[in-house]
């Protein structure tokens, strides 16, 4: 493939990252208790920090699938605690 | 009939001290120590209007100026002061640094998931979403506040 197409699909997997991490971050949001959510967030952060380095493609594609499980996860979570 | 009334009224003006038992409102009014005949009949339907809104007319004129509990309206300059108070409060920008044109990656060494928080952080001050779309080309203050005047309808 072109360099070019890789940059371009580098750049889309960035934005779709950075939408995990809003979408996390405003899932987040939304759990009541305070002391949970600084420790939700500060997770959230560290997690993502951490990992922001990784260039394998394997280990990125893995690691948005499980952030993906994660906010499912914790939507569903919260879901059932609002009911 | 409107030139009797007339009539009436201007003989009413003469003779206040007779007419006044008279049962016809507006000639009474038109008893009333005033000058013209025009005033008393304009006065009396007046007073009439406002003894019916008198509840809600007084009030009324403090609608304009109520603020309903809100928070005071925005201005470029308020905006201003809070997204540089939300910018110094968060943890990872050197407040020292801060200014209003600076660039969040190249001046402030800030990444693009700290780009997120920030964003993140203004929703919460100002109590609204932004579009991913829109909160990734924001990438200095004076960008943020302008998208929000431009979404909050403040102008100078």
């Amino acid at each position: 493939p072109s360099s070019k197409l890789v940059v371009a699909c580098q750049f889309l997997q960035r934005q779709k990252i950075l939408g995990i991490y809003r979408n996390m971050l405003r899932t987040i949001r939304q759990v009541p208790d305070e002391a949970d959510k600084k420790y939700l967030r500060d997770w959230a952060r560290d997690e993502f920090k951490r990992n922001k380095g990784a260039t394998d493609q394997d280990v990125i594609r893995m690691m948005v699938t499980q952030a993906n499980n994660h906010l499912e996860e914790l939507q569903k979570t919260l879901a059932l605690a609002r009911s | 009939m409107a030139a009797r009334v007339l009539q009436q009224c201007v003989r009413s003006l003469a003779r206040p001290s007779l007419r006044l038992s008279s049962a016809n409102l507006a000639v009474r009014a038109a008893a009333a120590p005033a000058a013209t005949i025009h005033r008393p009949l304009s006065f009396a339907v007046d007073s009439r209007r406002t003894r019916w809104l008198g509840q809600s007319r007084v009030p009324s004129v403090g609608v304009l100026c109520r603020q309903y509990g809100d928070l005071p309206p925005l201005t470029l300059e308020s905006i201003k002061d809070r997204v540089m108070y939300v910018l110094k409060l968060y943890d990872k920008i050197n407040p020292e640094k801060l200014a209003t044109s600076s660039h969040f990656m190249k001046d402030l060494g800030l990444d693009s998931l700290d780009q997120v928080e920030i964003i993140m952080a203004m929703e919460d001050e100002f109590g609204f979403e932004i579009p991913d779309a829109e909160a990734e080309k924001l990438m200095s203050p004076e960008e943020i506040v302008q998208y929000i005047a431009d979404k909050k309808d403040v102008y100078e």
